[in-house]
């Protein structure tokens, strides 16, 4: 029966669509039921339409097997419709952009398929989520890279089709680039094999014969479910020296982990800013850490305690001594293979912090804070808390460079963060918010300045896209790629500024999606956006901007 | 094909425009592959040249070969398949920038190993090297070709070393690649702290990755930055001699797993010998010296604590040595540490040492991973057998690469006139035996490309689009790869 | 409260689906990483604590509509608690059990019906009890035993055996030998024998409210009759009833609640209660959830804005009973306790909750054998629980599949160490 009266009205699918679908995976895994579509609707995080629904799909479906998703890629090619895969799902990103669009769920595609323990690689199906992968790995002496969004996070999804940056980008480098092969069902419903996996000759190398597909698959950023749907890929394992199973008790705030022979957790405080960049430059050319990332106090707070952060941040002197006293500082995560190196690498990082003024505090031997803490930095366990301020978060980031840029990135979030804060537009979280790491055990970085908000704060709702037209106005000015280059709203303004990017990736769209089956809203798509609701100054800086970063037939302006 | 030298002459200038047979004679032949006819060849000096190479090229069906080192010649994929302009890039040879504290240097295609190596000394860095390139080798081409480093820890991403590119493509259209994109020109990512660091991107294509390996067929390369690392304050070598593969693999395994060491490679005796030896004609007898395998290692320290730094990379490997049942020495006949450590740093001395014993030399080179080498190994002595080739006169050499996660695997016939058809006899039947294998002839020169491509026909049809889309006309290294006839 | 008072909860999911996984910082393996069995066994996402909260936004925003379809899936769900658990890792301002109930009410206000659900409720309401079986033999289950009547007679500790074990007879000897360990150490114990009805707790679950209402009064009565200070219950479902729903309603008992295993292992600690036979056994311990997570007892309403709640009021399943039949069962001499990987507050349901084995029974079978296999895994020798409908789920899935894993009431452990040889099925 009905219950309340439907307000809304949305696409449907044709009965026979539904019906090639249902024999491509069978009935009991497709719905078309519309509180079961809702379920891949409502996508809140990083979105900054105030609604926080997506497009709806028409249909939903859950195939078990790459042959199964070519099924409904075929079937979708038929009937006209779009196609959008989904894995672990958080995020817009997950979400559909067109209407008729099926849903296509991985969900029931979940396996580790094989870990290559002297190769260091798995080979996963797409849910698969990172902590899992992880458990898996510490087993047998191996690590996985966990981006920043948390375990819950598909590393296949990231690898191909996201991104890929994480506390432990400094020892695990970045998902994109731990890629060593890839299953991919194209738009037209064909299967490829990106490397070495084509030739029959199984996953250890991403790239050749010859030029590699791997970078038309993805770049910085993947397609985003616009180039169609990988099915299965194989990722680089790393070193984990630490015992087959954390021995933790607790789950988060309560979390006290034993603490493993050849660990240390140091938090790290410098007296400015020059010193900081300066260690972080020095650990890079050292090799040092496991785990790095930049220290937001302000973060870290909200995070753990954010009544407090309410309370205090009303006290000027507690507001002084976070926001100032503690605001350079950095943490590290030292993990050794033997007593010697550990000795060794903890040595080294005393003489950076020292040599530049400032202090360490190790804390998962001789303290408390690592136990509880170590966990989260490992398995990034501890990101989902971030909802704990206001609901949501959002964020910013620039274009992964030299850790002075990033650090640059940081402090400009910083002063446009607080003038949102001041006229109540986010949460205040002491402005200065940066999701940080390095790559590589080496000297560049990535920033990305994260705000919270309160999710049922009309005020804040409403401050989301002109904040993502700022930050993004805001890495123009600096050089720097900014997230936006993945969003169909600003691409035809920044695309002309970096080599016309988009008009390859339609080009790309069209070799590999002749018949537009792919949904390509966050891949190549270029819409309009009213910027009436923009500052007039960051207008005129955009104005700015594109007359002076946009690239002519020559080339970039000098 | 029409070649109109006063349209090419109208680009680059008339005294960059050569018709000189000696010259151009070098693009002819090089390795197995043979049968170049290069025309004429220009020597453009800007980016700006280039493109309009390539316009003209596109509207009068023009053949272009982009080709940056010096010779010899020996993979062949600089060598045309029929007529051609070659166009040499070795004018273009700037060290634009060498920024020490960001630890990069943007290079254009004419810079050699001989030129960057002192120079970036200088700064205090070192240049990922792979193993003694060739004297006038470019250093872009060696990346772009994705040659292996000797270094597995710093070999993260199979782009390693390269970073950021700027790219003419067969369409003529200009573009750069990882952070180089913008927004802005370099010079103003410079102001902005910029360092060209990031090599993935823009955006949602990662175009270096495409053109690296492509032979100069997608695009050609006008600059790119390249990954420089520390110079090390302590650096000591190590041999690692043991008459078993399969101990040294173990060695390996245990050893780069948790990213210990700097270099790392593994040489056969006739290898080890070709590459240390400083008469050539002792190769012969410095090889019955030597262990029939030898792992070649560095541990170093850098700026803090360097020799902690050493001392517990040197127990630690200890251990892991005694573990696999071998033992390190700082000397094999005829070479010490410290030359090896100078080797390692170096390119090639002149004549190129392949081809120093025996006069002529020719590679077989895939990737697979460590513990598939002895398979390969023994296949490839099965071919030799087969031949009747001598088997002291095939070297072997094992590059960790991806910090040990594949292999570079190497084999180098070495031959004389008198032997030359039987080496060929031998690499091209070996390289069809090792291709049934499982090689994986990840960078496919001449006659490995019908090979490697007749395996992933999907692969295929995806490049010939991607190869449409790029060079819509064929203009750039007509055909090569896969992109002339249908493979089998 | 009604559904739109939880719009905000609702509102407020960011979708992450940290609801469907076992805690971050415990996940040990890719095979028990989860803790839904719901969105397990149908995958789609309106199958998660998420993916209800969606529907129910959804339902208010007038994007969908409840139909029978979409009540189906409200009600394919244990109501276990794991995601709601799981999300209060995280955060703070959603109370997601509250909002699968709300729901559920909600489906029963629109006439959104399940029909098995609606036998069950017209059995309850014909014989005071969720199984359907006659009232008058309720009480059957203690005769002989001796124990008060407080119908006629006042007690100090009033024992409320609840349905499964009044009336299963596979069950009846631990039952009875659960009270004989009591009367053992003394304990001066009533029950109220054929008068004894259901606490109503299964009704609330499954959105009777008005029901489960009645059931409260019922208790709060006997109990005021009785002049117990105490009240014992061995099931699991029940304790937790008592010490949440209760209060929340406004049903203050006014007597200390304990589950029967927490009452043993205090008879023990005070020495009336001797565990000296040794019983060989390496065993796993399932924790219910009604035992455990949903256990924990009723805090207080926050009616505010729940990002402001503090941290202490958070129902965070993490105060639920998981100590002491962990202490008791390693009391025992010779018992050896393994754990699994989901355990505590972040156990795997049993699959009898929520109307689950009534309307569903391939579903609650199917959940059973996932926790089966985990237990099989730690390589016990045996499951052992605290809960009525865990033991008899476990049993007959085991059955089912064939999975050879005896699976012992906590109790039976005890009354072979305590020397009490009622128990038929050690």
């Amino acid at each position: 029966m009905t219950s309340e009266t439907m307000t809304q009205s949305f696409e449907t699918i044709s009965d026979e669509a539904y019906r090639d679908l249902e024999a491509a995976v069978g009935a009991e895994y497709v719905s078309r039921e519309p509180g079961v579509l809702d379920g891949y609707t409502w996508q809140p995080t990083i979105n900054d339409d105030p609604a926080k629904w997506v497009k709806r799909p028409v249909a939903v479906v859950l195939p078990s097997c790459t042959e199964e998703v070519q099924e409904v890629v075929r079937a979708c090619n038929r009937h006209g419709l779009k196609f959008k895969a989904f894995s672990t799902g958080w995020g817009v990103y997950s979400g559909c952009t067109y209407d008729n669009v099926v849903q296509v769920d991985l969900r029931r595609m979940n396996r580790i398929l094989e870990i290559d323990e002297k190769n260091m690689y798995a080979v996963i199906e797409p849910y698969n989520c990172g902590a899992q992968l992880q458990a898996e790995a510490m087993k047998l002496g191996l690590n996985a890279h966990i981006i920043g969004a948390g375990p819950a996070c598909s590393p296949l999804a990231s690898a191909t089709s996201g991104w890929g940056v994480g506390w432990d980008g400094v020892y695990m480098s970045y998902g994109h680039r731990n890629l060593l092969g890839a299953e991919w069902v194209l738009p037209d419903g064909e299967v490829l094999r990106v490397g070495s996996l084509d030739s029959g000759l199984g996953w250890f190398s991403p790239d050749g014969p010859g030029p590699s597909l791997r970078g038309i698959m993805r770049g910085s950023a993947g397609a985003l479910g616009g180039l169609g749907i990988f099915t299965k890929c194989s990722l680089k394992l790393y070193n984990w020296p630490g015992p087959p199973h954390m021995k933790t008790e607790g789950v988060m705030l309560d979390a006290q982990t034993e603490p493993p022979e050849h660990m240390r957790f140091h938090l790290c405080f410098f007296p400015d800013r020059a010193s900081l960049d300066e260690a972080v430059y020095k650990m890079g050319e050292s090799e040092l850490a496991y785990i790095f990332t930049r220290t937001a106090v302000g973060a870290y707070v909200n995070t753990f305690a954010p009544h407090l952060l309410q309370n205090v941040s009303r006290t000027r002197a507690f507001r002084d001594v976070l926001s100032k006293t503690l605001k350079w500082g950095c943490t590290i995560i030292l993990v050794g293979n033997s007593e010697d190196e550990i000795v060794f690498q903890e040595a080294v990082l005393k003489e950076i912090v020292s040599g530049q003024g400032g202090l360490s505090m190790e804390t998962m031997q001789a303290a408390a804070i690592g136990p509880m803490m170590v966990m989260n930095f490992l398995r990034v366990s501890a990101i989902p808390m971030v909802f704990r301020a206001g609901g949501l978060f959002s964020t910013a980031l620039a274009r992964n460079e030299a850790w002075d840029t990033q650090m640059d990135w940081a402090e400009k979030g910083e002063k446009i963060k607080q003038r949102w804060i001041d006229r109540g537009g986010i949460l205040d979280d002491l402005a200065d918010n940066p999701f940080m790491a390095l790559y590589e055990q080496n000297t560049w970085g990535h920033c990305e300045e994260i705000f919270q908000y309160n999710a049922r704060d009309p005020k804040h709702l409403a401050s989301l896209e002109p904040l993502f037209v700022e930050f993004s106005v805001a890495a123009m000015e600096m050089c720097m790629e900014p997230l936006s280059v993945t969003d169909a709203r600003l691409r035809e303004v920044i695309s002309p500024m970096m080599g016309h990017y988009n008009e390859w990736q339609k080009k790309i769209s069209l070799f590999l999606d002749a018949r537009r089956a792919a949904d390509t809203g966050m891949y190549c798509d270029e819409v309009d956006i009213d910027l009436s609701k923009i500052d007039p100054e960051i207008r005129e800086t955009l104005d700015r901007m594109v007359a002076k970063l946009t690239w002519s037939e020559e080339g970039p302006p000098s | 094909m029409a070649m109109d030298k006063d349209k090419l002459s109208a680009i680059v200038g008339s005294e960059n425009v050569s018709e000189d047979p000696d010259l151009l004679a070098t693009w002819r032949q090089a390795g197995p592959v043979s049968g170049g006819e290069p025309q004429l060849l220009v020597r453009p000096r800007s980016t700006a040249e280039v493109r309009e190479l390539v316009k003209l090229a596109r509207a009068e069906g023009i053949n272009l070969v982009f080709s940056s080192s010096a010779p010899p010649r020996v993979r062949g994929d600089s060598v045309p398949a029929g007529e051609a302009v070659i166009v040499d890039m070795s004018g273009m040879d700037e060290l634009v920038r060498l920024d020490r504290r960001n630890k990069v240097a943007l290079i254009e295609p004419g810079v050699t190993f001989e030129r960057l190596i002192p120079e970036v000394d200088k700064a205090g860095l070192k240049v990922l090297m792979p193993l003694l390139p060739k004297r006038g080798k470019s250093v872009l081409a060696s990346a772009l070709e994705r040659e292996p480093i000797t270094i597995p820890k710093y070999h993260w991403d199979m782009t390693d070393p390269m970073l950021c590119t700027e790219l003419v493509f067969g369409t003529g259209d200009l573009f750069r690649t990882g952070s180089a994109a913008g927004p802005g020109s370099l010079e103003q990512q410079w102001a902005a702290g910029g360092a060209q660091k990031n090599p993935m991107g823009p955006a949602q294509t990662d175009f270096v990755r495409v053109v690296q390996g492509s032979q100069g067929t997608l695009a050609a390369v006008m600059w790119c930055t390249l990954k420089l690392e520390v110079k090390p304050s302590i650096h000591r070598i190590y041999f690692v001699p043991d008459a078993r593969l399969s101990r040294l693999s173990d060695f390996t395994y245990r050893a780069l797993r948790p990213k210990l060491g700097d270099e790392w490679l593994i040489l056969s005796a006739r290898q080890l010998a070709t590459v240390t030896a400083e008469d050539p004609s002792r190769v012969d007898e410095l090889a019955a010296q030597m262990a029939p395998w030898t792992v070649v290692y560095g541990v170093s320290g850098y700026e803090y604590l360097p020799e902690m730094r050493v001392a517990y990379q040197e127990k630690d490997l200890a251990a892991h040595a005694q573990a696999a049942g071998v033992m390190a020495a700082s000397e094999v006949p005829g070479c010490s540490a410290k030359r090896m450590e100078r080797i390692l740093a170096s390119p090639s001395p002149e004549p190129y040492y392949k081809a120093a014993p025996k006069g002529a030399f020719m590679d077989i080179f895939f990737l697979t991973t460590l513990d598939r080498v002895p398979h390969f190994v023994s296949v490839m002595e099965a071919e030799a057998g087969k031949h009747g080739y001598p088997p002291e006169r095939v070297g072997t050499y094992i590059q960790p690469i991806q910090q040990g996660r594949n292999v570079h695997l190497e084999f180098t016939l070495y031959y004389d006139s008198a032997d030359a058809a039987k080496a060929g006899e031998l690499f091209t039947s070996a390289s069809q035996a090792l291709s049934e294998a499982g090689a994986f002839f990840s960078r496919p020169y001449g006659p490995w490309a019908d090979l490697a491509y007749a395996r992933c026909p999907d692969t295929v049809a995806a490049l010939r689009k991607v190869k449409d889309m790029l060079d819509p006309d064929g203009v750039l290294n007509r055909g090569k790869l896969c992109f002339t006839r249908e493979v089998v | 409260m009604a559904l739109a008072d939880y719009k905000r909860d609702m509102e407020g999911c960011s979708r992450c689906s940290s609801c469907k996984w076992v805690p971050f910082n415990q996940i040990k393996s890719w095979r028990f990483a989860k803790n839904c069995p719901s969105i397990c066994r149908y995958n789609f996402h309106a199958y998660s604590g998420s993916g209800r909260m969606i529907i129910g936004n959804s339902i208010l925003e007038g994007r969908s509509e409840l139909n029978d379809s979409v009540a189906e899936i409200i009600f394919r769900c244990q109501m276990c608690g794991a995601c709601d658990t799981a999300c209060k890792v995280y955060r703070d301002d959603i109370d997601l059990t509250e909002v699968l109930l709300e729901l559920r009410a909600y489906c029963i206000e629109q006439g959104e019906l399940i029909v098995e659900h609606m036998a069950m409720i017209d059995a309850l309401k014909r014989e005071d009890n969720v199984l359907g079986e006659p009232k008058a033999r309720r009480g059957e289950w203690a005769q002989g035993l001796g124990l008060k009547d407080i119908n006629s007679e006042t007690c100090e500790v009033l024992f409320h055996a609840g349905c499964r074990y009044s009336y299963d007879p596979d069950l009846r000897d631990t039952l009875r030998g659960q009270v004989r360990l009591m009367l053992q150490a003394g304990v001066d114990l009533g029950i109220a024998g054929a008068e004894e009805s259901c606490c109503g707790g299964r009704a609330y679950e499954l959105g009777y409210r008005g029901e489960a209402e009645n059931y409260a009064d019922d208790l709060l009565s006997r109990v005021k009759a009785s002049g117990a200070r105490t009240l014992v219950t061995p099931c699991a479902d029940g304790y937790a009833h008592l010490k949440f729903l209760y209060p929340r309603m406004g049903k203050e008992l006014g007597c200390e609640v304990l589950h029967v295993t927490q009452y043993l292992q205090r008879l023990a600690q005070q020495g009336k209660l001797r565990l000296r036979e040794s019983v060989p056994l390496l065993v796993t311990y399932h924790d219910p959830c009604h035992l455990g997570r949903m256990g924990e007892p009723f805090l207080a309403d926050w009616r505010e804005d729940k990002l402001q709640r503090p941290m202490s009021l958070k129902r965070s399943g993490r105060k639920g009973i998981f100590d002491e039949p962990r202490d008791l069962l390693t009391s025992i001499p010779g018992v050896e306790l393994t754990e699994m990987e989901r355990i505590r507050e972040y156990s795997w349901c049993c699959g009898a909750g929520g109307g689950v084995l009534e309307a569903w029974p391939d579903f609650a079978l199917w959940t059973a054998n996932e926790r089966l296999e985990e237990a099989k895994a730690t390589g016990a020798e045996a499951l052992v629980t605290a809960c009525p409908w865990c033991v008899r789920v476990f049993r007959d899935a085991a059955a089912e599949s064939g999975l050879e894993l005896p699976v012992y009431d906590l109790a039976d452990l005890v009354m072979l160490s305590a020397g009490i040889t009622e128990t038929a099925r050690a």
